[in-house]
């Protein structure tokens, strides 16, 4: 933004306020008007969530302690060995993962060959998730590897439900990533929401649902909000990024984050949002702040 | 965001007890002028505004700095000059969107419809005429590129003579043109290889596509030298592409402006209030310094 525009836009604003006028206020307004408005506290709308790998070289101790201070409930992708370390400090984990193949992302439940290994997998860290208190579990598609989205769907299906029984058991739902196959993950299978919720009624257990990444989606295939208000019901989680690049959610990107959280609201979604971004810039911390205020409701 | 702040706190400091915030707004806008920053060329669809007689609705578009309204045919283009402006895409040939250049049966009556109207808009001072591919109607994608393409060519030497580009739009066919072939962008930017001619270009519709493939700006930047028209849309919804929808429009501005774009980009939402105040609003967000 620069100083014109910057200077009209605030005299919009202010004019705005004594009734004269309205118009929209712009990202960096939002997050200069409620980051006054609100100091530390946020909204409760939004449960504010945060992956720990985008953070790599913070300690987890550390990097706790920083989200308590932002006002985030949960940091997440984390193994049974990091969950005492944020308990420590009062966060859940809003998706977990497991070790070993559970988190591969390129070798998944469609393909048959994995799947010994992989309920195995899971029906060690299912009962573990349970004790230590959270309810989800992320898993994978797999790559393609050639196969048609037909065979992968029903193999996925086929592996999915040998670990409904355990999943339902602890009450612990299974929740597969949509991850774009065109920039991050070439040949991934779980590409399209269709794809998916189709998987989802397959499986026709509410123990098995999707990671919606908002990221990757606007990447692979548009339409967010469209997408979000028609197969909600088969979303239990949800991941931000900026779009293109996977930095920072503000106005360096082409999505407006705030109608998109908006949307997710009204179809009546009580879960997290993950923020999945990359800081590019020096305070990671300063952008994951922003990153929560601009995702941050009222 | 810095600057926000600090113009804010400029804009108090240096008119506390002076101005009324009223008198501050008029003389800011009397600084700063309805004059935009010429960045962006603005142009409008007139068929969002339809009950606003083009007489009426240019004037309106010469307060706002809006330098061309689009989607007109030869009949309006008077109208257009009288008050200065341009037509940044004017249509006015072809037999539709539904029935386009994917069927060779249609060749024989768009090329006589296309020629007909290049010396009109070499009259007229344009340089761009819309059209469209058609729809499917169960053929694949490769075979429709190449009925295009032999369509399209048997134009191109016209086109060239006239100094004519004609812009084929990118439409979703999801939600609004069902059935379309040119959808996504990737197809267009074959046809226009296969065209082989500078005459031949996309309009990327910036609605259409962020609901049929999104990844807006990387598409952009990879296709930009393909794309000689846009247009803007709310999405979902084609409203006002402020706030209430879910595309950042300035993030999208710049990425256009940077690649080097020097063509129009017009608004083609359908207004959900005041549609001349939303005209104005849309105009500005996108109008990147």
């Amino acid at each position: 933004m620069n100083k014109v525009a910057s200077r009209r836009s605030i005299l919009k604003k202010v004019v705005a306020g004594t009734g004269m006028l309205t118009f929209p206020i712009s990202l960096s307004e939002a997050f200069a008007a409620s980051e006054k408005a609100l100091g530390p506290k946020l909204n409760g709308k939004i449960n504010h969530s945060v992956c720990k790998w985008c953070y790599g070289k913070i300690p987890l101790d550390t990097f706790a302690q920083d989200c308590k201070k932002i006002g985030l409930k949960s940091i997440e992708l984390l193994g049974p060995e990091e969950w005492p370390v944020i308990k420590k400090y009062g966060l859940t984990c809003a998706l977990p993962w497991g070790e070993g193949l559970t988190k591969s992302i390129d070798k998944g439940f469609n393909d048959p060959a994995n799947h010994d290994e992989l309920v195995k997998g899971f029906e060690d860290v299912i009962p573990k998730v349970r004790a230590a208190g959270y309810d989800k579990i992320i898993c994978f598609s797999g790559n393609r590897r050639g196969m048609s989205d037909a065979d992968g769907m029903r193999n996925c299906a086929v592996g999915i439900k040998r670990l409904i029984p355990i999943a339902e058991k602890h009450n612990v739902t299974l929740v597969m990533e949509l991850l774009n196959s065109k920039v991050n993950h070439r040949d991934y299978m779980c590409d399209r929401t269709e794809w998916g919720a189709a998987l989802c009624e397959m499986i026709g257990s509410e123990k098995f649902k999707l990671l919606y990444d908002i990221y990757h989606m606007q990447i692979q295939e548009g339409d967010v909000i469209a997408t979000i208000k028609k197969y909600h019901k088969y979303i239990a989680h949800y991941h931000t990024g900026g779009v293109p690049g996977r930095n920072e959610i503000d106005e360096t990107q082409e999505l407006y984050y705030p109608s998109i959280m908006k949307a997710i609201i009204d179809t009546g979604y009580k879960g997290f949002v993950g923020q999945e971004f990359i800081p590019s810039r020096k305070d990671d911390l300063a952008s994951l702040k922003q990153g929560v205020t601009i995702c941050d409701i009222a | 965001m810095s600057n926000r702040r600090t113009a804010l706190k400029n804009i108090a400091a240096s008119t506390a007890g002076i101005l009324s915030i009223s008198e501050v707004f008029a003389a800011t806008e009397k600084a700063l002028g309805p004059n935009l920053k010429g960045k962006i060329n603005h142009s409008v669809c007139k068929w969002c505004y339809n009950s606003i007689p083009l007489e009426t609705f240019a004037q309106e578009c010469k307060k706002i700095g809006i330098s061309s309204i689009e989607l007109l045919g030869p009949a309006d283009w008077p109208i257009l000059k009288k008050y200065g402006l341009t037509c940044a895409l004017p249509n006015g040939a072809g037999m539709g969107i539904e029935k386009g250049f994917n069927d060779l049966a249609n060749h024989d009556e768009l090329v006589k419809s296309y020629e007909d109207i290049f010396p009109k808009l070499k009259d007229a001072g344009y340089t761009t005429v819309i059209c469209f591919s058609g729809n499917r109607r169960g053929m694949s994608d490769i075979d429709g590129m190449r009925n295009s393409a032999i369509g399209l060519r048997r134009l191109m030497p016209s086109a060239e003579k006239h100094g004519v580009t004609m812009i084929m739009e990118l439409l979703n066919s999801k939600v609004n043109h069902k059935d379309y072939m040119c959808d996504h962008t990737s197809w267009g930017a074959g046809l226009c290889e296969m065209v082989g001619s500078e005459n031949f270009k996309l309009l990327y519709d910036i609605y259409h596509m962020s609901i049929m493939e999104g990844d807006v700006i990387a598409t952009i930047k990879k296709y930009h030298k393909y794309i000689a028209h846009y247009h803007t849309g709310g999405v979902p919804g084609r409203n006002e592409i402020d706030e209430g929808q879910e595309l950042y429009y300035p993030a999208i501005m710049k990425a256009i402006a940077e690649t080097g774009f020097k063509g129009f980009v017009a608004q083609e939402f359908i207004p959900k209030r005041e549609p001349i105040a939303s005209l104005k609003q849309c105009v500005e967000i996108c109008d990147i310094a």
